[in-house]
């Protein structure tokens, strides 16, 4: 295997006490203007997540599970509460600090895919590293699509891929930038099944290699299941 | 900024219809744009060399004394040709040959030195023959157009009067030249045509050895310039003039001319408006549709790590880069376009079109950029900061704002394109309110039609129509912008058809074939009577103005004089007669604009015209006081008068009551038309009245005519391009906006539809949207023209019913089409991928 392939990064965490913590969520809510009330998605949500681990988040369609997601990610805010990658507080970055955090911190993989239509397999993965201007991008990304096993489809556009192949290509730009935390929301939630445990496979076996922290979305209680740990929302709240 | 990503996004989106239309859309508009431009330049160049024929020179500077050498060096410098000549007056007289011995006229000397003329030519007559009973007038050799040392060019006039010939010799001074050739008309026949008397050309050389021009004696000495720089030289020589020396083009010296090529100008500018208007409607559906696409681009921006800073400048780079590539393609189409134009139109001009000069293609690429950054930059600053966490749920609204601004934003840039293009504050005005009115209109005539259409809805088993309706309904937002822009484009189309008709013949018609071509002076009182009877004989019937001549002396009671007026047209007109008439009614093609014209008793009282009133700033109630042969006569500015100068009728800038005119010295003054064939006419009046001058217009008409003909074949090629563009954009604007209902009909077939159940919906749509936004654009259309033929172009504007039906049945129909081409591939594609494509 590839040495730059190895070791997911280490930010510099703040309190050695906790210097294996990746994820710490404390008291999160998060509310949504009804009419002329406040409607609670997300009430005093806490939880903490280890380097390495794999957390599942479950629950009922509608309970808050991708709220939640979003807010652990850094891709939204809560109205109250933290998040704290590696021991540093993200919630009260600015957008800008913030979106440069989640880079080379963070990886995504979305129930929707989320490739760019425009740019072919190998161009969508390229994509996170020539944000952070890297310089190997297109090596890297040729290598990981080939470890993808799609290695002979990188100049093929999203549409012109199937379901599960854009999956993995999805995949290939959520590990591609090295990091140390993947997030993923029902990545399986829009493929049939055999091809959904190929995807999950595939994920759970990079998890291992990459040694990243996992948090993934699911209402499939099986896949729930094969993770180290799992959370039960209903109605906002963590109820197991 | 990351240049190199910038780049390679604008390489990976050009792949996608959405860029793709986007460049093709502005390419399209700055073609356009820069080609009806650049054309307008190479057409208008062509008529001013044109007009420029009744000047000899592109433009000439005269002086009471010997122009300093400086003149002619400074003319150098600028690349221009030049030549110099004497002009005076003086009495020739025919040499001891015969009966006509010693007759003798007051001529117009001219000592000219080669080259000579720099514009046109000395035109002379061939041989008689019966279709040409008086010879077809032709171009002298332009070596032979100079008249050797010992020899003279007279006027026909003159020979005539003179009963000379070529050959012949005549007294000029201490000469005897030899007459080498008969001419009909010279280049020069600009300025005060009432006082031209018959021509004589000399050798400069000659002039000395005349003793013609003696110590205080009066000549104009002038210098006559020509080349590409000419206009140029003008504005920087002007102010440099000495007392007494005048700087003379051809729209300062002929009303008529100047007319012509200022409507011929904003004709042009109005078909480059309209490409700005067609450009303007292409652009923004273009811009909607692929500003879509990029939210999702920015989202995974965002997401992966993007700030929005990085994300703003990214989007901005990569716009600013793909609408360069726009800009020039569309500049290098805008260059080919106009000279395939040119060479499509080589024939119609009587020379060669100029080269064309660089600046319409900077206004085009300018007008481009603009229009894009106006329309797109609020929308990009929104889109950079979308919320990352739309990944996450991609149904999120996106962040408002922008929209205002851009509309604002837009509407400005707009107004700024459209008078730059029209280069006219009021058409511009015109055009972009018709914008903003008809776009308030797309939206209630949709929202109303909406309105409507829910009622229908509600039925329960749904026909194709109301499924149709029902869609329209659901994309309300969109169903009114493309009302709006498909409008727009039908509103251009009529306008433009109309424009190129309609318009144009009215114009033509104000110069009618048989507009008067010959003015008859100084006739007395007693010949008016005879003179009317025998040109009513001829079928002509001469209105005779009373002519006196007045200096004006005072203005309010305070005494003026030239060197009170800053403007030149003003100093010229305080110093020189005035020819002032009387007439009981404005005479024909007089409005007047404000005042009352004086009543048939009425005294004291003057009608002045509107442009000299303006000039010489004095207004209704003012008090005017002219000399009139040594008598003071004031009179009062009772009202303004529009002179319709293109006429060639009898055109006077002051009428005074009959009692002011009764008790003075006067001669009168008459026009009419004078067939070519008819050789009898004038002999006849010479006869009843030998003193009487008749003064050829033909000439001048002649070219005004050619002007406006040329004219009316150039804008029929100009209009057409813009109507080609304007068809290629229509089709753009129905294309762009097919993504949702290629998605929806997917979705509806998904569900069961059949294939009939979807094409019929589809036909209901387009035939609706077709409707609407032909009753809106014939609406537009017909407010437009109207507004711009009596307001811009002043002239009369006639409904065309038939016109208007056919604009909203092309509409309907052109919608139609282009909109089932536009889905119908969706009907034989699987729903699958259409779905998949999202
Ligand atoms: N921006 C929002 N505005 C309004 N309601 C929202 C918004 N985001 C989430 N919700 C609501 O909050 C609830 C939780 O949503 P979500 O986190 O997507 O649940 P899950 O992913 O578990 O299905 C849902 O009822 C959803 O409709
Ligand atoms: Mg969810």
């Amino acid at each position: 295997m590839n040495a730059d392939f190895g070791g997911a990064s280490a930010a510099p965490s703040l309190s050695t006490s906790n210097a294996h913590v990746a994820i710490a969520a404390d008291k999160l809510n998060r509310t949504v203007p009804l009419g002329d009330r406040q409607l609670t998605i997300l009430d005093d949500v806490s939880l903490t997540v280890n380097d390495g681990e794999t957390l599942a988040i479950v629950g009922a369609s509608g309970s808050g599970k991708t709220t939640l997601l979003g807010l652990l990610a850094g891709l939204d805010r809560p109205n109250t509460g933290s998040v704290s990658w590696h021991g540093e507080v993200i919630n009260t970055l600015s957008e800008d600090a913030l979106a440069k955090k989640r880079q080379g911190t963070v990886g995504f993989v979305f129930q929707s895919f989320q490739l760019l239509p425009a740019l072919n397999a190998l161009e969508n993965v390229m994509l996170p590293l020539e944000l952070a201007n890297n310089d190997d991008a297109e090596s890297r990304a040729k290598e990981w699509l080939t470890r993808m096993g799609l290695g002979e489809r990188i100049d093929h556009l999203p549409r012109q891929l199937s379901g599960g192949e854009q999956q993995r290509v999805a995949i290939a730009r959520a590990f591609a930038a090295s990091p140390s935390i993947v997030f993923a929301d029902e990545p399986t939630g829009n493929l049939d099944t055999d091809t959904g445990n190929e995807i999950i496979d595939l994920m759970f076996q990079l998890n291992r290699d990459q040694k990243t922290t996992l948090i993934l979305v699911t209402h499939d209680l099986e896949l729930a299941a094969r993770c180290n740990r799992h959370i039960r929302l209903a109605r906002g709240k963590v109820i197991a | 900024m990351n240049l190199t990503l910038i780049f390679r996004f604008v390489k990976r989106e050009l792949r996608t219809s959405e860029a793709r239309i986007l460049v093709l859309a502005l390419a399209l508009a700055v073609a356009s744009v820069g080609a009806v431009g650049m054309f307008a330049d190479r057409v208008k160049g062509a008529f001013a060399n044109q007009a420029n024929v009744l000047l000899g020179a592109d433009a000439l500077i005269s002086g009471d004394r010997e122009l300093p050498a400086s003149l002619p060096e400074e003319a150098a410098r600028y690349g221009l040709k030049t030549t110099q000549s004497i002009r005076f007056g003086s009495m020739v007289a025919a040499r001891s040959n015969g009966a006509n011995a010693g007759e003798a006229a007051l001529s117009d000397v001219k000592a000219i030195s080669a080259p000579y003329p720099l514009r046109g030519s000395i035109e002379i007559r061939g041989e008689p023959t019966s279709a040409e009973p008086r010879g077809k007038r032709m171009p002298i050799a332009a070596d032979q157009s100079t008249p050797k040392p010992g020899e003279v060019f007279v006027d026909e006039r003159l020979a005539s009067r003179l009963n000379v010939k070529v050959g012949d010799t005549i007294d000029l001074g201490k000469l005897s030249p030899r007459i080498a050739q008969v001419f009909v008309e010279e280049p020069e026949v600009a300025g005060n045509f009432l006082s031209a008397a018959p021509k004589v050309l000399i050798n400069a050389n000659d002039l000395a050895a005349s003793e013609l021009l003696g110590p205080g004696s009066r000549a104009s000495y002038r210098l006559q310039v020509a080349g590409a720089r000419a206009e140029e030289f003008a504005q920087v020589i002007k102010p440099k003039l000495a007392p007494g020396q005048r700087l003379e083009t051809v729209r300062e010296l002929r009303p008529e001319v100047k007319n012509t090529l200022e409507r011929s100008e904003q004709f042009l500018g109005l078909a480059a408006s309209f490409a700005v208007f067609l450009a303007v409607v292409a652009i923004v559906l273009a811009l909607r549709r692929y500003l879509k696409r990029e939210i999702d681009t920015a989202t995974i921006f965002r997401t992966l790590g993007a700030g929005r800073t990085q994300t703003l400048i990214h989007f901005i780079g990569q716009f600013a880069l793909l609408s360069l590539i726009a800009c020039v393609l569309g500049v290098i189409g805008a260059y080919l376009a106009q000279a395939g134009l040119a060479y499509v139109v080589r024939g119609l001009f009587a020379s060669e079109l100029p080269p064309a000069g660089v600046a319409p293609l900077w206004r085009a690429f300018l007008t481009g950029v603009v229009l894009l950054l106006g329309f797109a930059l609020p929308p990009l600053v929104a889109l950079a900061s979308t919320p990352p966490v739309r990944a996450l749920r991609r149904d999120m609204q996106m962040p408002g704002g922008g929209g205002v601004i851009a509309t604002v934003l837009g509407i400005a840039a707009v107004l700024g394109v459209v008078l730059m293009q029209a280069q006219d504050l009021k058409t511009g005005f015109i055009f972009v309110g018709g914008i903003v009115a008809l776009v308030g209109a797309a939206s209630l005539g949709a929202a109303a039609m909406l309105w409507g259409v829910r009622r229908v809805t509600k039925a329960r088993t749904k026909s194709a129509w109301q499924m149709g309706l029902a869609n329209l309904d659901r994309r309300r937002l969109s169903t009114s912008i493309q009302v709006a822009c498909l409008g727009l484009g039908v509103m251009t189309l009529i306008t433009v058809g109309f424009v190129r008709t309609d318009l144009f013949s009215a114009w033509q018609k104000s110069l009618p074939v048989d507009a008067p071509n010959r003015f008859l002076i100084n006739i007395q009182k007693e010949q008016v009577e005879p003179l009317t009877s025998l040109l009513k004989e001829r079928g002509q019937d001469a209105t005779f103005y009373p002519m006196v001549r007045g200096r004006l002396v005072a203005v309010n009671d305070k005494s003026v004089s030239g060197k009170d007026y800053v403007d030149e047209r003003a100093k010229r007109l305080v110093d020189r007669e005035w020819n002032m008439s009387s007439a009981d009614a404005p005479p024909k093609g007089n409005v007047i604009l404000s005042g009352n014209y004086f009543g048939a008793d009425a005294k004291d009282e003057v009608s002045l015209e509107d442009g000299i009133a303006t000039t010489l700033g004095v207004k209704l109630g003012d008090k005017l006081t002219y000399d009139i042969a040594g008598d003071k006569v004031t009179v009062t500015i009772t009202s303004l008068r529009k002179v319709d100068w293109d006429s060639f009728r009898v055109n006077f800038f002051a009428l005074v009551p009959k009692t002011n005119v009764d008790a003075l010295p006067k001669s009168y003054i008459t026009a009419f038309h004078l067939p070519t064939n008819d050789l009898k006419t004038l002999p006849a009046i010479v006869n009843a009245a030998p003193n009487v001058l008749a003064i050829d217009v033909s000439e001048v008409m002649e070219r005004v005519r050619s002007i406006v003909e040329q004219v009316a074949s150039a804008l029929e090629f100009v209009f057409l391009f813009t109507l080609a563009a304007g068809l290629l954009t229509l089709y753009t604007a129905v294309v762009s906006t097919q993504d949702e209902r290629r998605y929806d009909t997917a979705i509806v077939r998904t569900l069961g539809g059949t294939r009939t159940q979807v094409r019929n919906a589809l036909v209901a749509e387009f035939s609706l949207l077709g409707v609407a936004a032909g009753a809106l654009g014939v609406l537009g259309a017909v407010i437009l023209t109207w507004a711009l033929a009596t307001r811009i172009l002043k002239i009369e504007f006639v409904a065309s019913p038939l016109v208007w039906v056919i604009g909203l049945v092309a509409a309907t129909v052109l919608t139609l089409v282009a909109g089932w081409l536009g889905t119908r591939s969706v009907l034989s594609t699987p729903p699958i991928r259409v779905l998949r494509e999202g």
